[in-house]
């Protein structure tokens, strides 16, 4: 159901730098190289409304992003708010799962959990929502 | 007294920005933390980010500690500090159809596919103090996170729902309801008001951008002026909804979608009621407004999308009887930054003594002349008098 940066994203920044941390223990310290970053910026928020189906841009999203290298493959990470550590971690995740060969495939079992948490925490959201829902009546 | 141009000042200026800071400190209370102005005045975070144009709580919620709860002043800090921040990307287009909803309401149609719900409201109750707020203690708090829970175990769906819902303006167009808007020339790129100074007349993208950053209140303003009398808006609420939309960037090296997390936002159809566009070519319709903040703001998102509708229809020229002050795109959107308002406002109090010394020769200069002229009457008739004597 969703996509991995859509679970890494919403996870708790502890875990998905845990999951970081485990791929960084094996590969020496030069194996990763930062492009750039960790850096807090902006990304442009394109929305897309409903009257027209026109896009507008609807103001700014503060993020914090990372660019490295892991072994010579790239690695991209950016989350929305001020969090250099878990835009790095994303980024050595994104580059741990481009690798030649996966030899991280063992993530993915740790991400398809988080993937089912993330399901039930919004699944109860929802729920907390929904006793809301009404039914008016028309006189 | 003499007015002089001036400069200086610096000592007392430094003693009156301490002065601010004692004066919020003064009663002897525990400092606020942001996690608390963030959580606990969510609204007030949420215009200080909309107006500000930029979607950062806890940077928002360190403004309106700042500007003590100034929304103006707080969604102030807020855009000056945007402005020190480098844009890396945009996002890919984002529509609200992907929002997971929390709340989802029509005004139009009582039973919506997927039904309508009320989510975090305070529409239904009565305006009373609530004193219990006052006396919270640790205790209270557990008993809200208790009943929290029986919220869920009343809404829990065994659909695995999470909150993603069609949008009633889709079923709208679909009965062909709504009438399409007026071309506009294709451009590739929306217009972005914080590269260029906007023009008359100007694209929708480019009115949506305005809007979406305006003053709350101005909005509400003009939009009620339309609604009350002093223009032709006739709105009924097609859908708002509050919820949490996914954002998404394209990876810099593959292009595919990336999400980088969630915003809170409102977003809004207002529909009119008796207008179409394109009423007098073709079969009438009804016209649609759009709305949208971030956070949770709805009055500013169903302002947004009457003035939406009433500037369109002006553009198409399909109002009928008075079109009034809202439906002026250019006075509407050059004064309803509240951020330029009250700087404009506000510099008032700054020294003006030389363009006032100014001021000062032109009122002695008339008064000259006035006196001038008053004693040339004088002299005038005192020779008639002596005249008519003799």
């Amino acid at each position: 159901m969703y996509t991995t940066s859509h679970i890494l994203s919403h996870s708790p920044v502890a875990t998905v730098t845990a999951m970081a941390e485990q791929v960084l223990q094996h590969y020496p310290t030069d194996a990763v190289t930062i492009i750039s970053g960790p850096r807090v910026a902006m990304v442009q928020l394109r929305m897309q409304e409903s009257v027209a189906n026109s896009v507008f841009n609807a103001g700014e999203i503060l993020v914090t992003e990372t660019r490295l290298e892991l072994n010579g493959t790239f690695g991209f990470g950016m989350i929305i708010g001020n969090d250099p550590t878990f835009a790095t971690a994303l980024a050595v995740i994104d580059a741990a799962l481009r690798l030649p060969g996966d030899p991280h495939a063992d993530l993915h079992t740790t991400i398809n959990d988080l993937g089912d948490q993330l399901s039930t925490s919004q699944q109860r959201q929802f729920a907390a929502a929904n006793s809301t829902k009404v039914e008016f009546d028309v006189f | 007294m003499g007015y002089i141009a001036a400069r200086g000042g610096t000592t007392a200026i430094i003693n009156a920005e301490q002065l601010v800071e004692y004066l919020r400190l003064q009663g002897g209370s525990t400092p606020l933390e942001l996690i608390q102005i963030r959580d606990q005045l969510r609204h007030a975070v949420g215009r200080a980010m909309n107006e500000g144009a930029l979607y950062a709580p806890m940077l928002a919620a360190l403004a309106v500690k700042q500007a003590e709860g100034d929304s103006i002043e707080a969604s102030f800090l807020l855009r000056a500090y945007r402005s020190t921040l480098s844009r890396i990307m945009p996002t890919l287009p984002i529509s609200g159809e992907a929002m997971r909803c929390m709340r989802r309401i029509s005004a139009s149609f009582k039973d919506i596919p997927g039904g309508q719900m009320l989510g975090p409201s305070q529409d239904y109750q009565i305006r009373l103090l609530d004193n219990l707020i006052a006396s919270e203690t640790a205790a209270s708090v557990t008993a809200v996170l208790a009943a929290y829970e029986q919220l869920v175990d009343a809404g829990m769906s065994a659909d695995g729902a999470i909150g993603y819902f069609p949008k009633v303006a889709d079923y709208m167009r679909q009965q062909q309801m709504i009438a399409q808007l007026p071309a506009e020339p294709d451009t590739s790129e929306p217009y972005d008001i914080t590269r260029t100074a906007i023009s008359f007349p100007c694209p929708r993208s480019a009115r949506l951008q305005s809007l979406a950053q305006g003053d709350t209140g101005c909005l509400l303003t003009y939009a009620y002026s339309s609604v009350r009398g002093y223009g032709d808006a006739h709105p009924t609420l097609a859908e708002l909804r509050f919820g949490y939309l996914p954002i998404q960037v394209a990876h810099p090296l593959t292009g595919e979608a990336i999400t980088i997390g969630e915003i809170s936002a409102t977003e809004c159809e207002i529909v009119s009621k008796a207008h179409s566009v394109a009423a007098k070519q073709n079969t009438p319709r009804f016209n649609l407004g759009y709305g949208f903040t971030f956070g949770h703001g709805e009055v500013k998102a169903i302002s947004m999308a009457i003035l939406d509708s009433v500037l369109t229809q002006a553009k198409a020229k399909g109002l009928s009887g008075e079109s009034g002050p809202a439906a002026n795109e250019e006075f509407v959107l050059l004064h309803s930054d509240g951020i330029e308002a009250s700087g404009f406002t506000a510099h008032y109090k700054l020294p003006h003594y030389v363009t006032f010394e100014a001021d000062l020769k032109v009122l002695d200069r008339a008064r000259e002349h006035t006196t001038t002229q008053s004693q040339t009457r004088l002299q005038e008739i005192a020779t008639r008098t002596q005249e008519a004597s003799a």
